[in-house]
């Protein structure tokens, strides 16, 4: 017989957490197509950022209002600027306000709600749930709205107002799952054998928290990307540049003059790159889902 | 079975009955609905700074002068006083005599509720109250410093008791006011809803709601206010005096078609009840215009100007379809826009270092090269503004029709030239910072002038938007001069182009009137000197010489005066002014049929 044989040819999956959700995630086509777009988008910001292609976003050449023509794919605005390039610079704007608020949101998160569940009914819980429960009471565009108008010309502000409030919902999971997780026997073991606090938090509960960390990271993406268009919209968003919400409030004038390039553009590069981000989260979050995942 | 229907097709009657009613019973009254695109936030004369308040105002208090009706170019004349002005030899004193037998309407503020007549003391009371601090006046600047006695007065606590010597009631119907120095423009400020007369009685008695209980002798008494719009209804003991049209600036060729000849020897107001609706959203007011029977008064959106008018030039025309159901007016606004550099920032403006003086000079040169006025008027404007060069815009008489227009001229190639022969590299030029308020038009208009500026070989990215939540965030900053280049808009108090040659005066900058902190001497003392002379051509000479000392510095790209464009209802008789007459059109307003 020679069973080994043929149990070697056949690839087997890992068997650890991320093995299983990336065998379970390439399975999911919804997800591999959303994901392919979301890379799609992430490759026009880097060709953005590299100066390969959008950078006549602010050239006023052309003529107002233009159709779209070999020169300007879709059109002008009101003084003539390339419609076309305008929403392929806005990309790398949105991912730009994206990556910040999720990075630095989600490590703030990470970190505050570790602290929280492991000294869970300790001042230290006490302070870090008050700070959340203050934050969340106050209705979120309101808030981040004062905190833009409050730094405003600092070109960061709308950055800062957003992590500060979107910190708390990833601060809440990370908690819950601290609490489940430093009764497991291999905290119990390193307390047992003296380590520092720090270290057991640090090293040992919060890898274990990283799949949360990073649907939470893609949902604050998604929900970056869309407060800055709000917030650009009302004229707190981005100081310097262009985005698809500023592109949207040029557009409010524009289309009750019969000019629809600018609102439908904005419009669709903003509603593919979130609606094809959602996706890419929902498929993995079930990814990730421990039940599912080992089920 | 019946009754129950009966009772139910009462009740539903009471209701849809109580449903149309629009507070008091209107019906049978001459209502007349005007609109504007801004709310007042005050009813007292000494908060009166916008044209929103100003136009409410003039309607409920008098002024001693106010504009005829139809003349144009605008011409004063006596509204509360008798007569014009007796000045004296040397300008410095103006005796005016008020008419006698004008009564403040009703109100529980005097004694039995009787308003009494209006005096001379009035006046000196009304104008006294801008310099106590109390009030916190708005339009103090307009007289400060040039009344006589008056500083000291304010010094010494604003007692109101005390006299100050350049502003005394002579008797019960004749003021006198001393000035420090000549002010020709006097009689013009004394026109402005600011120098409205209040009676101290209500005054004392509203407190801090006097801001929303106003209590005058004009041709309306206010019945509501809040922020959606005032309601005013005829005052009943306004002075009967017959409209007389020919001294109103009545001309057939320009008036006959809008049927104004019917208010002929009619005594103001004509209406029984005008409500002032604020819409800030033009196109919400437009829709309430069109709609018929809502706003009879409303300018057209932007946004529509291709869809309402069947030509822009040489003459506004409106389409069949609109000229059929609307009367049209349109002109060229009473002001202008410009956009100033800050004279008091070293990096662009006045430098201890003269050869970096001389290079600032070039760069603020080189920009104007670069400044396209044709695509401004066009992209923003709707191509119907007027472009003309300098701060002394075509509305007033003093404006030089035949004056150079190099300063307009747009050439990328000489302002690159320019920067060049002046030694400035695109290292060495300074970082620019545009200031504005964090608007759609804003940022466009920013945007297309950076777009401008790289074409002459400015770094973009040496151009940057310094953006403010609100107007007045951003005035604030250019009242201590933190911005490089301001764009504003200026309009005219009084047609007189004192009024924007102030806005270059040394003295008046920031955080006065003066944005652009030009400080010339010969240009101060041509001011100086031309600011007490009456109007003749040797003052108009001093004007065009300053203007010309303003393009040459070139302080400011300047200026465009947009058109505006007035319509209203074929059944309402009215010649509509935004600006200088502003208000005071309203009472002469007359609908053709009553009870709409």
């Amino acid at each position: 017989m020679n069973t080994l044989a043929e149990e070697t040819s056949l690839p087997k999956e890992s068997e650890s957490l991320w093995g299983k959700a990336w065998y379970k995630f390439r399975r999911d086509r919804t997800g591999m197509i959303a994901l392919g777009v979301v890379i799609f988008f992430m490759f026009i910001a880097l060709g953005v950022w590299a100066g390969l292609w959008g950078s006549g976003w602010s050239n006023v050449g052309g003529d107002m209002w233009a159709g779209p023509s070999p020169e300007h794919w879709l059109g002008t605005n009101i003084i003539g600027q390339d419609i076309y390039s305008r929403a392929i610079y806005s990309t790398k704007t949105a991912f730009e306000v994206g990556m910040v608020v999720a990075i630095l949101s989600t490590i703030l998160g990470g970190i505050l709600g570790a602290l929280s569940g492991y000294f869970t009914n300790s001042w230290v819980d006490e302070l870090i749930l008050w700070l959340m429960g203050v934050l969340d009471s106050i209705p979120f565009y309101l808030f981040v709205a004062a905190i833009a108008y409050a730094l405003q010309g600092y070109p960061y502000s709308m950055h800062i107002a957003m992590i500060a409030t979107f910190w708390t919902t990833t601060a809440r999971l990370v908690r819950g799952e601290v609490i489940k997780l430093k009764n497991f026997e291999f905290v119990e073991a390193a307390r047992a054998i003296g380590l520092p606090q720090g270290k057991i938090i640090f090293r040992h509960i919060m890898p274990n928290t990283f799949h949360i960390l990073l649907v939470q990271a893609t949902i604050v993406f998604v929900g970056a990307i869309k407060s800055e268009v709000i917030l650009s919209f009302l004229g707190l968003g981005v100081v310097d540049g262009v985005s698809w919400g500023l592109m949207i409030a040029e557009s409010t004038q524009e289309v009750q003059a019969g000019h629809y390039s600018n609102f439908l553009t904005a419009s669709t590069f903003l509603f593919v790159l979130v609606m094809a981000f959602n996706m890419f989260s929902d498929s993995l979050q079930d990814a990730l889902d421990p039940k599912k995942v080992s089920a | 079975m019946i009754i129950r229907a009966c009772a139910l097709l009462f009740l539903s009657s009471l209701l849809l009955a109580g449903g149309c009613s629009d507070g008091p019973k209107t019906t049978g009254m001459k209502v007349y609905r005007h609109s504007l695109n801004g709310s007042p936030t005050s009813l007292d004369p000494a908060q009166s700074a916008t044209i929103y308040a100003n136009h409410v105002v003039v309607n409920i208090y008098d002024t001693l002068y106010s504009y005829k009706y139809l003349a144009r170019p605008y011409q004063i004349k006596p509204n509360l006083a008798a007569a014009m002005p007796d000045v004296s030899e040397d300008g410095l004193t103006y005796t005016i005599r008020i008419k006698k037998g004008v009564e403040f309407t009703d109100d529980p503020a005097f004694p039995d509720g009787k308003g009494r007549e209006l005096t001379a003391a009035d006046f000196v009371y009304s104008l006294k109250r801008h310099f106590d601090p109390k009030t916190r006046s708005q339009g103090s600047w307009f007289w400060s410093g040039r009344i006589k006695g008056m500083a000291d007065w304010k010094q010494a606590g604003s007692d109101y008791d005390k006299e100050v010597e350049g502003l005394k009631a002579l008797d019960r119907y004749t003021i006198r006011i001393i000035l420090n120095k000549p002010f020709p423009q006097l009689v013009h400020t004394l026109a402005q809803g600011y120098s409205a007369i209040v009676p101290h009685e209500a005054v004392n008695y509203y407190g801090r709601e006097f801001s929303v209980r106003p209590v005058g002798s004009g041709p309306f008494r206010l019945q509501t206010f809040d922020s959606v719009r005032a309601v005013l209804v005829r005052n009943p003991k306004y002075r009967k005096e017959p409209i007389d049209l020919a001294y109103e600036g009545y001309d057939e060729a320009i008036h006959g078609k809008f049927g104004i000849e019917k208010i002929e020897g009619r005594a103001p107001p004509l209406v029984d009840r005008l409500e002032i609706h604020f819409i800030q959203e033009s196109l919400s007011r437009w829709n309430s215009f069109t709609k018929g029977d809502e706003i009879q008064y409303a300018g057209i959106p932007k946004e529509l100007l291709d869809d309402v008018l069947a030509r822009k030039q040489p003459n506004v025309l409106l389409k069949p379809e609109y000229a059929q159901r609307f009367f049209m007016t349109s002109g060229i606004e009473t002001g202008f826009v410009h956009t100033d550099f800050n004279m008091a920032d070293p990096e662009i403006g006045y430098n201890k270092d003269k050869r970096r003086e001389e290079m600032n000079h070039a760069l603020r040169c080189a920009i104007r090269y670069a400044f396209n006025w044709h695509e401004r008027n066009k992209r923003f404007y709707n191509d119907m503004g007027v472009i003309f060069p300098g701060i002394i815009p075509p509305v007033v008489p003093e404006y030089d029709p035949d004056g150079p227009k190099d300063s307009l001229e747009y050439s990328p190639e000489k302002g690159k030239k320019l920067l060049e022969e002046a030694g400035w590299t695109a290292d060495k030029l300074p970082t620019l910072t545009y200031g504005g308020v964090a608007q759609v038009d804003t940022r466009q208009i920013f945007e297309q002038y950076r777009g401008w500026l790289t074409k002459i070989g400015y770094p973009k990215e040496k151009i940057v938007f310094d953006s403010y939540a609100s107007f007045g965030d951003f005035n604030k900053a250019v009242k201590q001069a933190k911005i490089k280049i301001v764009g504003m808009g200026w309009g005219l108090d009084y047609p007189d182009a004192e009024n924007t040659l102030q806005l270059f005066y040394g003295p008046n900058g920031s955080p006065g009137s003066n944005n652009a902190n030009f400080n010339d001497p010969e240009y101060n003392r041509l001011y100086e000197q031309s600011a007490v002379m009456q109007p003749s051509p040797e003052r108009t000479k001093l004007y065009r010489r300053m203007n010309q000392i303003v393009l040459d510095s070139c302080v400011t790209i300047s200026g465009l005066s947009r058109q505006e464009i007035l319509l209203w209802h074929k059944n309402v008789v009215s010649y509509p002014d935004r600006s200088i007459v502003g208000g005071f059109h309203l009472k002469y307003v007359d609908i053709e049929e009553a009870g709409k």
